[in-house]
């Protein structure tokens, strides 16, 4: 009896450590609206981790593996702007709140992820707005988020201030498999 | 006695697993998510890019290509020698011109065409990136880029010459480019050129010169840096005592352009010339300066 006992403890201990969900290829893309011109960016390497258990959420995206329209664009957001040889990561660590681990009803769930924003170096607490969405295998995460570019130490010269909006638009959308 | 040491073992081994279980679940909460993401993701390999703002040192080349549907222009000018005076304005008045076209085939092929007003000459290239400096855990040190150039001498012919066919005119340059971005500021390029001239001056003059370069860059903010490049030469035979050519300058980059305002004991800006053919000496005051300007133009993405 102790002995079934103890091995169903262990296994729920194990079960535990497997309702974490994971994606390699989450997708981030980011917009900067200016009259002078648009600037958009794409990442499908953005990598995240939710565990379920908790409702406790990170992720992380490369700054190298942003593609810009322009290669000239691309040089320039890593040399000038984000530096990412300094800082080559941007990353995200929160929790989910008011976790419910029933939303897996197939059904898109509001939610805010409250957390701390790491971005060129600069550390921010942020609370995220996004939906959650269970498919039967994995979550769906999306979420859209403005970041500011005085926040995070990211200087434009005055010669191209009409050119990147101070306030950026970024997206993100991840499918998060079970680990 | 039997049936309580058994279950004393069963129970001994089901608490050996669950406190395996344990420990590999508790990191988890220890260290926080992003720590457990790190560990799971593993570091991509990307490439080193930026070595260098534009595709030219001072003189020289650098490893950078024109990316892929992209036109690079760039206008340049010698002027006079510095030791020229007060009448030349100092050489501003004497300029010379280069105007060049380069196109990215892809981001690791370009081609390219310019003429001089130097000897008239006329410039066919291409540029071929072999190998890119990346990091991660297929990472690789350094970049290296091929560049062959021909160029056509337009002057009229030397009278007391015949036959002077076509091929008269034309020299060849062949080199590697290994460059290495050391880190944020500095990067550094061994370049080792071969150049073939079909038709020197005198007998003396070797047809055939190797030459070794060696080029680098300091950034001192976001958007200027100093560069230089030495070019030694490793043939005996040189004609005319050329002394080696040595350039030093500056990048600004201002948006879609960079300038590049140098210094430099080259007259010519096209592989012949300031390879093998230098024409100035630093210690006799013959020091032109000099800029490149170049702008992009995304033609197609």
């Amino acid at each position: 009896m102790k002995f079934l006992f103890v091995s169903l403890l262990a296994l729920a201990s194990l079960h535990g450590a497997a309702q974490q969900f994971m994606t390699r290829a989450g997708h981030v893309h980011f917009f900067s609206e200016t009259t002078m011109e648009n600037i958009e960016a794409e990442n499908a390497q953005m990598s995240g981790l939710l565990d379920a258990a908790s409702g406790g959420f990170a992720f992380q995206v490369q700054m190298r593996a942003f593609h810009f329209e322009k290669a000239l664009m691309e040089e320039h957001f890593n040399e000038n702007y984000v530096e990412s040889e300094t800082y080559p990561k941007a990353t995200f660590q929160g929790a989910i709140e008011n976790w419910d681990a029933g939303w897996n009803d197939g059904e898109p769930h509001d939610v805010v992820a409250q957390g701390t924003f790491d971005f060129h170096g600069v550390k921010q607490e942020r609370s995220i707005e996004g939906t959650l969405t269970w498919n039967g295998d994995a979550w769906l995460v999306e979420a859209r988020f403005p970041v500011a570019l005085e926040d995070h130490r990211i200087e434009v010269p005055a010669v191209v201030k009409d050119n990147i909006a101070p306030v950026i638009d970024v997206d993100v959308r991840a499918t998060l498999d079970p680990r | 006695m039997t049936a309580n040491r058994t279950l004393g073992r069963a129970m001994r081994t089901s608490a050996a697993i669950a406190g395996m279980a344990w420990a590999m679940h508790a990191p988890l909460h220890s260290q926080g998510l992003l720590d457990a993401l790190n560990e799971a993701v593993e570091e991509p390999t990307l490439p080193v890019t930026a070595t260098f703002k534009d595709t030219r040192i001072v003189n020289v080349q650098s490893n950078e290509t024109p990316a892929a549907g992209v036109l690079h222009f760039v206008i340049a000018h010698r002027f006079g020698t510095l030791s020229s005076g007060a009448y030349d304005l100092w050489g501003l008045d004497n300029a010379q011109m280069r105007m060049a076209f380069d196109y990215g085939i892809t981001d690791g092929l370009a081609v390219g065409i310019a003429r001089n007003t130097y000897q008239k000459t006329y410039e066919a290239n291409v540029k071929a990136r072999l190998l890119r400096q990346s990091t991660g855990p297929e990472a690789f040190p350094v970049s290296v880029t091929w560049y062959s150039v021909m160029m056509a001498n337009g002057l009229t012919p030397p009278t007391d010459l015949t036959p002077y066919y076509f091929t008269h005119r034309l020299s060849f340059v062949h080199q590697a480019v290994i460059a290495r971005k050391m880190n944020e500021d500095l990067s550094l390029a061994l370049v080792p050129s071969f150049v073939h001239r079909n038709f020197v001056e005198t007998t003396e003059d070797a047809h055939d010169l190797y030459v070794l370069g060696l080029g680098g860059r300091y950034k001192l903010t976001q958007r200027f840096s100093i560069n230089g490049e030495y070019h030694h030469f490793l043939t005996e035979a040189f004609d005319q005592g050329f002394s080696p050519s040595l350039s030093l300058g500056v990048d600004i980059e201002t948006g879609g352009h960079v300038f590049q305002l140098h210094v430099t004991n080259a007259r010519g800006m096209f592989e012949r010339s300031f390879l093998a053919e230098p024409a100035g000496s630093w210690a006799n005051g013959d020091i032109y300066f000099g800029f490149n300007l170049s702008r992009v133009f995304t033609m197609a993405s």
